[in-house]
């Protein structure tokens, strides 16, 4: 190989090298933003009886938008835990997409569901509607069965009846804690320009779930999916509170989030056409209220906990780490006007930067920067100590940076109550980067070429059900 | 000693590894001191929990019996009692709740002097602690958390003073109202409401008083709304007479629409065709449930409008209005608006 084709490997390591330091620069402070911001919510809750604050003020209606597919295993449970939420004034909307498994009957038989109807208040584009039902047995629990469309159609047929100033988007596999909605509306309530609030997913695996509430939270059996408990206390306690402090959050999960009605079907709801329709909506919701002159908050909230079952096989993992990827290119790049433009505030000076550069490029600099800095090793070209300072900073970073998060979660919310899941969550601080971080990569990287070739859908997401308490059982 | 490039950055990745580790160590130790804290804390809560219950449950019975449990409170756990006792505030009502004060009241000196803490949460959760066992009287420390500079610590104030059992604090907290102006007005109306008919007077008086800003007339009409107040009709159809901006207008709508009567109906028709479809569809609110009847045919030219939701009141007012039948064969004809006929006749609950 030439000279000047080395020159060009090792000049692209030091690019590696910057990214790596940016990207974990960015993390820490984001871990450091939200260490101090999870200390003041936790103060400021202290002071705040929001059961009494919802009770006896205003707590304004919320319609909870539950699309469903092939959700026959846990869809019952998910729709027992929505009916106990310690809310004065909800309806549920479970949206069933053309399932071709047995979602619809069992719902209809668990919760008597007959044929209703209902008018749609907003004019949303969706797959045709085939029957509207509401149960006998809970008025305000309804079910739309639609052909499929995909869950962004789902979202916006539902979004099509809703009649509450408040819509709760989520997974109809997902089970929100009782008191979700109390503590996510808070937002709405101190701020009349909040238009979204997002809350926090935990991963139920391993956990007992009993009438639709998770009573024992466990680390779940499997390693792949241990692993992701940790990364979901990095995305959530560290990442999401450390972006919702200064104001640019760009990312509100699609598994529990809540916006103002009005607003989103304004800026036209749902686009169909992405994989990513959760993070499209928050960037376009930013868009259109900064092109409009609208006042607007978009805030993270970090107790209210919808628990979700992760995927425990690496295909399907690697699936779904391929769609999150294709939604983040697809989000940015259909909005890459907002880059660097102060027009958009922080969301388009700060937030869609590092998202731009270091979570969508992100992969492609890694793995070919594992390739380069591989040649650069076998060729000799640069000496063995500087490569193990290297790998090491990578380590101890990622570990550093894992343990941040544990911190967090230690600092507030506390849900891992055994001593021996700490110890675990410590291991897993440091095994993650022998393997499963470069795994992960290596899958967004596959979702970034699988952007390029144009593929679209889902992919097929296999859900074991949850783990349900022995009384529930039996 | 002159270093190589290469020897140069070994030496700075050594220090960041170095660095990193300590950072690595010390987030380790923090998490694990945290976990064994918080865990004695969990104990010693529960063990003082337990000491209390018993006591505290025997005075609730018998309020003679207070002194007795002030015998089982150490010098040094006051604080953690008056946070037992708030806790338990919080599940009861009535005399048991004044029996739980009185349980309190000989700590609450300690909590005077967190008001003056540096960190504002402290500061709101003092407040939080003497509004609920304090007043009133601990009412002077509430009020000047009332004028804190933190919003914060302003509104949990606010929340205590604005109680029906507190009419005599009901002026400062509608003096300071205004500071709210960044908070959901619905959520400020049910505060003000909570005060009761108290304030009623001054409420009403608002809605016309032209050194007002709109968006706190528009609190005063939700307000006055929540209260239903039979008396609010009059002043909320004059104050739509003075070109109020959209908010206040729809929320002037909704107050004739709870308490107006049929002399209201003229100003409530001049908004039915508004351009503005929040407006219409208030205004179609309230003519449905002020009608005496000679609306129907309007409110069913409503059902066709453009906006659902003032299809949707359209409907319900049609239906208030007598036109159930009207209503049913429009479903049995499968009228455009069918679905929507179906589901006001519905609505009471059976699908």
């Amino acid at each position: 190989m030439s000279e000047i084709a080395w020159s060009v490997i090792l000049v692209f390591n030091w690019i590696v090298l910057f990214y790596f330091l940016a990207l974990h620069t960015v993390y820490l402070g984001a871990s450091l933003i939200a260490f101090k911001a999870l200390k003041t919510y936790a103060l400021r809750m202290k002071s705040l009886d929001l059961s009494d604050l919802i009770t006896t003020a205003y707590a304004p209606p919320i319609t909870l938008i539950a699309p469903a597919f092939n959700e026959e295993a846990t869809c019952v449970e998910s729709v027992r835990s929505l009916l106990t939420l310690e809310y004065p004034n909800f309806d549920i909307v479970v949206v069933n997409d053309g399932s071709s498994d047995g979602t619809l009957d069992r719902l209809i038989d668990e919760f008597n569901l007959k044929p209703a109807r209902r008018f749609a208040t907003a004019e949303l584009e969706s797959a045709e509607i085939r029957e509207v039902f509401r149960s006998r047995r809970h008025p305000n629990l309804w079910v739309i069965d639609k052909e499929n469309g995909g869950k962004a159609d789902a979202l916006n047929a539902g979004l099509k009846y809703c009649q509450t100033p408040l819509f709760c988007a989520m997974d109809a596999d997902s089970v929100l804690e009782p008191q979700a909605l109390i503590r996510i509306v808070r937002p709405f309530l101190e701020d009349g320009t909040t238009i979204a609030a997002g809350g926090v997913l935990r991963i139920a695996n391993g956990c007992v779930i009993d009438k639709g509430r998770v009573v024992d939270v466990r680390l779940p059996q499997t390693l792949l999916a241990r692993l992701q408990v940790l990364e979901y206390l990095r995305a959530f306690l560290s990442g999401r509170m450390g972006w919702a402090a200064i104001d640019a959050t760009l990312v509100i999960s699609g598994a529990f989030g809540i916006f103002r009605r009005n607003i989103v079907v304004d800026a036209g709801g749902y686009a169909t056409d992405t994989v990513g329709e959760d993070m499209e909506l928050v960037v376009r919701l930013h868009r259109y209220c900064r092109e409009n002159d609208i006042p607007y908050h978009i805030h993270f909230v970090p107790d209210p906990v919808a628990w979700t079952e992760c995927p425990e096989s690496l295909s399907i993992l690697s699936r779904q780490r391929d769609r999150w990827q294709r939604g983040l290119i697809q989000s940015l790049t259909r909005h890459r006007v907002m880059l660097f433009r102060p027009r958009y505030g922080r969301a388009g000076m700060i937030a869609f930067p590092y998202f731009f550069f270091l979570e969508m490029l992100g992969p492609v600099i890694e793995l070919l920067g594992y390739v380069s800095f591989t040649a650069s090793i076998i060729a000799g070209r640069i000496e063995w100590p500087f490569v193990m300072a290297f790998l090491s900073v990578a380590i101890v970073l990622g570990a550093a940076l894992s343990l941040a998060a544990v911190v967090l979660e230690e600092l507030s919310f506390r849900r891992y109550p055994r001593a021996w899941d700490l110890v675990q969550l410590f291991i897993l601080a440091i095994v993650e980067n022998f393997g499963y971080r470069q795994l992960s990569a290596w899958w967004r990287l596959k979702g970034t070429i699988s952007e390029l070739r144009g593929v679209e859908g889902w992919g097929h997401m296999q859900r074991k059900g949850f783990n349900v308490s022995d009384r529930e059982a039996a | 000693m002159i270093l190589s490039p290469t020897e140069s950055a070994l030496v700075i990745l050594s220090i960041v590894i170095a660095v990193l580790l300590a950072i690595t160590l010390v987030f380790s130790v923090y998490a694990l001191l945290l976990r064994v804290r918080n865990g004695q804390r969990e104990r010693l809560t529960e063990m003082l929990k337990s000491r209390w219950e018993g006591p505290v449950l025997a005075a609730i019975v018998d309020p003679t019996r207070v002194d007795e449990v002030h015998e089982v409170v150490p010098e040094k756990y006051r604080l953690h009692f008056v946070n037992f006792i708030l806790e338990y505030t919080r599940r009861v009502r009535g005399e048991e709740r004044q029996t739980l004060r009185l349980l309190a009241s000989p700590y609450l000196d300690l909590i005077v002097g967190r008001m003056k803490h540096r960190d504002a949460g402290r500061r709101a959760r003092a407040v939080q602690t003497l509004g609920t066992l304090g007043l009133p009287a601990y009412s002077s420390a509430v009020l000047d958390g009332l004028r804190d500079e933190s919003p914060l610590v302003s509104m949990t104030a606010a929340r205590y003073l604005a109680r029906r059992e507190f009419p005599e604090f009901a002026p400062a907290v509608l003096e300071h109202i205004d500071r709210f102006d960044s908070w959901n007005r619905r959520f400020l109306a049910s505060m003000l409401a909570e005060m009761g008919s108290e304030v009623s007077g001054t409420l009403r008086g608002g809605l016309t008083d032209d050194t007002r800003p709109d968006w706190l007339k528009a609190v005063f009409a939700e307000a006055l709304r929540t209260q239903r107040d039979p008396l609010a009709g009059d002043p909320a159809a004059a104050a739509l007479g003075q070109e109020p901006d959209r908010e206040l207008a729809a929320s002037l709508l909704r107050l004739i629409a709870e308490v107006g009567r049929v002399q209201h109906l003229p100003v409530v028709r001049s908004f039915t065709n508004s351009e503005d479809e929040m407006l219409r569809s208030q205004a179609m609110h309230a003519l449905g449930l002020l009608t005496d009847g000679s609306d129907l045919s309007a409110l069913v030219e409503g059902l066709d409008d453009s906006s659902p939701w003032t299809a949707i009141h359209a409907a319900r007012g049609v239906k208030e209005a007598g036109g159930r039948t009207l209503l049913e064969g429009m479903v049995a004809d499968e009228h455009q608006r069918n679905e929507l006929a179906g589901q006001i006749l519905f609505e009471e609950g059976e699908p």
